[in-house]
């Protein structure tokens, strides 16, 4: 490498060592990192901080756990009216919201950004059509759409991954697009055309860099509306049957009259779990939007 | 040009600048933007205030009628028929704000609500200061304005991007003229017009000062301008006013390096000096927050002795109705 | 006569019914400025993307050193744009940003060793200190030396510099003017600088060309054509520039109409101060000038302009009337 690319390149990562430090420098996005970082660590952790075994109400009632036992009886959470340790179901729940959350975010950040990219680089009637198309997926309401595909192909973790992306991608199209129309009438876009580049080398070198913040902050910010998506479908009795998760746990408790027994320790842990992680989530989200952002503008 | 109107022998002060200055808190600290201007202006005046990016001109212009943000700090006095507005209650700011001064800003898409008919626009001043009895008053005057700016009354009900780039800019100008001003601002109200479009808002400008006896401060990059315009004319460069005098002695006899430099950008025509001769200044305008110790203008300035390192000069008489900030010319 | 390096012959550029260039020719030699002179709505932007291609033709010839131009000929004509801060992308540092044409031509030799020369011809000295940094981290003169260097880091035959100073302080103008002059001096590049400033003309041009709604009107000399201006329109807009206070000033009428709407015979004729003051229908062209379009100036045209009162005149000169 010639010297003077490799200074160019050392700039680039301290920028890029920049913006994370100004990330932990603000508040809100440390708590987000940490917050989500526990649970992150929590859910990786889950064979080893608890077990699956007794989440079948079978073994649960061999191995003798109380119903309904408070966190004195059982710890650390009580168990629930199957006998099962609430605990066990909050760890392993945490894995299907966070998985389902990122999965369904990366499938809508997909092709969200394709489509969006492209619709608003290359313009004229692929643009309308594409821009058509992304309507038509928008009006589609998840919950009878969630509703036909689990009655139709049974109900899994997949289906509402796919669910979930299939009508989240369209805001995101049309965000991406709308910035990569602001970043195309950009005179630098302009000198690359002159210079010779192609469409490729003008969307690779000029417009992803300058689309990509948005593109992430977006994304992160995408991910609490999809673990609030999976949590609907899964009290809404959508999910998988077999797994836990916090949606379910939230259904089970309320269905079985948690409330009036005042169980607290049943719905409660599942209830603030999704609000920690969503609340996580979306201080991430609006810390990388404000350091995003002044760069995308120029400073002078 | 226009034949001015004669004025009146003695003529009342207007606008009085004392030792202005202006200081913004930004994150990193504080920057002086304007570092003690003070001039006068009479009844009738025309000032042209020139200068480049960060000398101070729009800081000072927004200081007259105390537009600035919250945390700025302001201190001096700025008299407007003999009321310091700086210390002005609220109340009767806003009542000596557009009737007394009003500022023309400059013409580009956002100075105009683009969502508001520019007749609203221009009859919003007259009815928040009750300039006209009736409302139907204030849209006779508004149709009378737009006619002195050379836009047919029809047209109040059109939008602004329905209008050309010289028509939003008498716009501006009517609706500045709305509460008959005794002082009026121009802010680069010509920067971003076509040369012909320009003249014709120049000689309009001059064409309303003339009738109405205003008193104008018109602010600009382009030097070239204001010799068409003023009287008199202040140079501005790091936050202070270094050369001030009748406008075309001035620009014909430049007694600031500086200013030297600044009418040497702008050639005339078959001066055979300036013929493929393009003469600039090296570096750049100075940074209000970074200023170099002693005269601002040292680090560019072509005659520098090692004196102007130590002292910030103030301004030294360079003749008659002349001064300008510089120790040589101090020595001369 | 040397052979032009650029001839653009009747190029026309029409957006819909608009016609935003309407039928230009002209010739560009080596080693000399010209100076593309006109308002917004005179189509000298619209023209001057066109011969770059940035804009597609609707018709006409645009001829490099004698041959069609392509898209292989992207390197021999360059750009210069108005806005320096807008034309450097923010996220790139400025070795990146000069060297971007070099890679875009794959150039197979050493990237370095040409971005620093190109960097160094620009004036921007020591090399090093710009390399890794970014466009916000230095002033607007420098961004707009960035663009130059990485203009000429192809070598280019032509630059073509749309409102090279606008959009800079006027102190600092003159340092990049004479740059785009020192640079036409000393390695025969040609250089068609499009403006709305005559003064800047005067400063560095060769030769001028005055647009007026889509067409060449007058092209000459500088010092002939802004000492002894023949169309009607450059006489008048050198009456109003604030840096020839000598003339009488004829200030026009209205705007330059919208260019769907171009008026017919000759596009002046409704502002034209000949046909106004009556001069028009005493020299008897009056109704020429309503109906017959003049003709568009020849490329290899050195002195002339597209109205039919200097033509009269010029007739009238031959024939010693």
């Amino acid at each position: 490498m010639t010297t003077a690319r490799t200074l160019a390149w050392q700039r680039t990562r301290k920028a890029g060592a920049a913006t994370l430090a100004e990330f932990w420098r603000s508040t809100p996005g440390r708590i987000g990192i940490i917050v989500l970082g526990v649970f992150v660590i929590m859910a990786i952790a889950a064979p080893l901080i608890s077990s699956q075994e007794l989440l079948n109400p079978v073994a649960a009632r061999v191995a003798g756990l109380p119903q309904w036992g408070t966190p004195g009886d059982y710890g650390p959470l009580g168990t629930d009216h199957l006998r099962r340790p609430v605990w066990d179901q909050f760890v392993w729940g945490s894995r299907i919201s966070l998985f389902v959350g990122l999965a369904a975010t990366v499938l809508t950040m997909l092709i969200g950004s394709i489509v969006g990219v492209v619709s608003g680089f290359v313009g004229g009637r692929l643009d309308t059509a594409l821009m058509r198309i992304t309507e038509w997926f928008l009006v589609i309401p998840f919950l009878p759409l969630a509703i036909v595909l689990a009655a139709v192909l049974g109900r899994s973790v997949w289906i509402m991954i796919f669910v979930i992306g299939i009508t989240s991608w369209p805001s995101t199209a049309r965000l991406v697009r709308s910035q990569v129309l602001t970043v195309k009438q950009r005179t630098f876009v302009d000198r690359s055309r002159s210079l010779g580049g192609s469409g490729f080398h003008v969307v690779r070198q000029h417009i992803l860099p300058n689309v990509s913040g948005l593109i992430l902050a977006n994304t992160t910010l995408s991910v609490p509306i999809s673990i609030l998506t999976e949590t609907t479908l899964s009290f809404l009795g959508l999910g998988n049957p077999g797994t836990a998760s916090w949606g379910k746990t939230l259904e089970e408790a309320f269905t079985n009259g948690a409330i009036s027994r005042n169980a607290w320790w049943y719905y409660l842990p599942a209830g603030l779990g999704i609000v920690a992680v969503v609340l996580a989530f979306t201080l991430i989200g609006q810390t990388l939007e404000k350091i995003v952002d002044p760069r995308l503008a120029d400073r002078r | 040009m226009i034949e001015l109107t004669p004025q009146p022998a003695t003529r009342e002060t207007v606008l009085s600048v004392r030792d202005l200055h202006v200081t913004y808190t930004v994150a990193s600290g504080q920057v002086p933007a304007v570092r003690g201007v003070s001039f006068d202006l009479q009844r009738g005046d025309s000032l042209g205030l020139a200068g480049e990016s960060g000398c101070g001109k729009s800081t000072l212009v927004n200081a007259i009628l105390r537009l600035l943000p919250p945390r700025t700090e302001v201190k001096g006095q700025v008299l407007i028929e003999g009321e310091d507005v700086l210390t002005m209650k609220p109340g009767r700011l806003r009542a000596v704000r557009w009737t007394k001064g009003a500022i023309v800003f400059q013409g580009a898409l956002h100075a105009l609500n683009p969502v508001q008919r520019i007749g609203a626009q221009i009859v919003e001043p007259i009815l928040l200061h009750k300039t006209e009895a009736t409302e139907a008053a204030a849209n006779k005057r508004v149709a009378d304005l737009l006619e002195q700016v050379g836009i047919p009354a029809g047209r109040a009900r059109e939008y602004p991007h329905q209008l050309s780039g010289g028509q939003r800019q008498r716009v501006l100008i009517a609706m500045a003229l709305a509460c008959d001003p005794t002082i009026l601002v121009a802010d680069e109200p010509t920067t971003a017009l076509d040369l012909m479009v320009q003249a014709q808002v120049l000689w309009l400008l001059e064409r309303l000062r003339a009738e109405r006896g205003l008193t104008m401060v018109f602010i600009t990059h382009d030097l070239s301008v204001l010799t068409y315009v003023c009287d008199r004319l202040g140079i501005m460069y790091g936050g202070r006013m270094i050369e001030q005098g009748p406008s075309d002695v001035v620009f014909e006899d430049p007694q600031h390096p500086y200013t030297r430099a600044l009418a040497a950008a702008f050639p005339t025509i078959g001066d055979q000096s300036s013929r493929m001769k393009p003469a600039g200044l090296a570096g750049d305008p100075p940074d209000p927050s970074q200023l170099p110790p002693g005269c601002s203008f040292r680090p560019r300035c072509p005659v520098a002795i090692p004196a102007c390192a130590e002292i910030d000069p103030p301004l030294y008489d360079a003749g008659p109705h002349r001064k300008a900030a510089c120790i040589l010319v101090a020595r001369r | 006569m040397k052979s032009p390096l650029v001839e653009i012959e009747d190029l026309r550029v029409e957006f819909g019914s608009a016609r935003a260039v309407d039928g230009a020719s002209l010739r560009v030699f080596e080693g000399e400025v010209l100076a593309l002179v006109g308002e917004s709505g005179s189509g000298k932007t619209t023209l001057i993307r066109a011969i770059q291609g940035l804009q597609p033709m609707t018709s006409g010839a645009v001829r490099l050193e004698g041959q069609t131009a392509t898209a292989r000929h992207r390197d021999t004509v360059q750009m210069v744009f108005q806005d320096p801060t807008g034309a450097l992308n923010p996220r790139r540092t400025i070795y990146e940003i000069v060297a971007e044409g070099l890679r875009i031509a794959r150039f197979a030799g050493d990237e370095e060793a040409k971005v620093r020369e190109a960097l160094g011809m620009a004036g921007l000295r020591p090399v090093e200190r710009f390399l890794p940094r970014y466009p916000h981290e230095i002033s607007g003169g420098q961004r707009q030396r960035v663009v130059i260097a990485g203009a000429m880091v192809t070598s280019p035959r032509l630059l073509l510099a749309d409102e090279p100073v606008a959009s800079l302080d006027a102190s600092i103008r003159g340092e990049i003017l004479a740059l785009l002059r020192n640079l036409v001096d000393t390695t025969g590049l040609a250089v068609l600088v499009v403006t709305h400033d005559l003064g800047l003309a005067w400063n560095i041009a060769d030769r001028v060309a005055v647009m007026y709604l889509g067409r060449i009107v007058e092209t000459g000399m500088t010092e002939e054509l802004l000492a002894h201006p023949q169309h009607p329109y450059t006489k008048a807009l050198l009456s109003v520039v604030p840096e020839t206070r000598q003339m009488e000033q004829q200030i026009l009428a209205g705007e330059i109409p919208d260019p769907r709407k171009i008026p017919k015979g000759c596009r002046f004729h409704p502002r034209c101060p000949v046909m106004r003051s009556g001069e028009a229908a005493r020299l008897g062209i009056d109704e020429r000038c309503k109906s017959d379009d003049p003709a568009i100036i020849a490329a290899d045209t050195i002195r002339g302009a597209a109205c039919h009162a200097v033509e009269l005149q010029i007739r009238g000169l031959r024939s010693g009337v």
